[in-house]
């Protein structure tokens, strides 16, 4: 089996890419992180994993628009591929058999 | 409001450009520019000062070291220039080397040959240079830390033989 494999932080990353639906680059990834998880993310964290993502073909990328918030730089705009999201469909499929599998004794404690 | 307090502070985006990727400079630039801008907005300059220096060190950290959040393998060389690593490992040698050369001008307590000098010099930067070639070629942090403190026991352990020869070899002069 040679498929592609996500890290957790991957699987949050690119959950997030989809739920910002076309509106995902790195700061706005970041803020929703830090909203839905309550969990501090830096910069550099985000933009090794979102390269990585890319290199992995899970997402792609395009340059998007320039403003003065951002100094005039334009921003780097991530979109989920097909390919992305057959990995996070096969991923949830997965943890779902797995809690399935969870036989109702083991929550009795 | 004068107009200073709209940029952050310019030697750390200097430091930024300095090390960042060409490919990668004017994405992450403009995402350190956003930020700052909010942390202006909700804290003031000082503090949003403060936050964008972290920014800039923490993007510089994961390239140093792999990213700590998560101990898969990374692909984080790829923001930075490999060589301008390089050359910031060589110049921490070069001025940890520079300690006991200022310390000479103000103390008796210190003094240096050239030859010791040289010795040390050729130790530093000779570890810098195996550190170098460990982060290139290890891309795991595991494998990365174990290497790094190997490295830097045996840096210390030749150090101390040679100033105070505990294990009695010939290069301490036993």
């Amino acid at each position: 089996m040679n498929k592609a494999t996500l890290g957790e932080f991957e699987e949050i990353v690119l959950l997030v890419v989809a739920i910002l639906n076309g509106d995902a680059y790195s700061v706005t990834i970041i803020s929703e992180i830090e909203e839905r998880l309550d969990r501090n993310v830096s910069l550099g964290a985000i933009q090794t994993v979102l390269k990585r993502l890319e290199k992995k073909g899970l997402l792609k990328s395009d340059l998007g628009d320039a403003t003065n918030e951002r100094g005039g730089k334009r921003k780097r705009l991530y979109e989920i591929t097909a390919e992305g999201q057959e990995l996070l469909d096969l991923t949830k499929a997965q943890r779902n058999s797995l809690w399935n599998a969870i036989p109702k004794l083991s929550f009795n404690f | 409001m004068n107009p200073k307090e709209h940029k952050p502070l310019r030697i750390a985006l200097a430091f930024f450009n300095w090390y960042c990727h060409p490919d990668f400079r004017e994405e992450i630039e403009g995402d350190l520019m956003e930020r700052f801008n909010t942390y202006y907005l909700k804290n003031g300059y000082a503090k949003a000062n403060k936050l964008f220096i972290k920014d800039v060190l923490f993007l510089f950290r994961p390239a140093i070291i792999g990213n700590i959040y998560h101990l898969t393998h990374t692909d984080t060389m790829e923001l930075t220039h490999q060589n301008k690593r390089l050359i910031t490992i060589l110049a921490v040698a070069l001025s940890i080397l520079s300690i006991p050369l200022i310390a000479m001008g103000f103390t008796n307590e210190v003094h240096w040959s050239i030859f010791d000098f040289l010795v040390v010099g050729i130790l530093l930067i000779g570890t810098g240079l195996v550190l170098e070639f460990i982060l290139r070629k290890i891309k795991t942090l595991r494998y990365r830390i174990i290497l790094g403190i190997a490295l830097f026991a045996v840096l210390l352990m030749v150090w101390v033989e040679l100033a105070v020869g505990i294990f009695g070899t010939p290069f301490a002069g036993s």
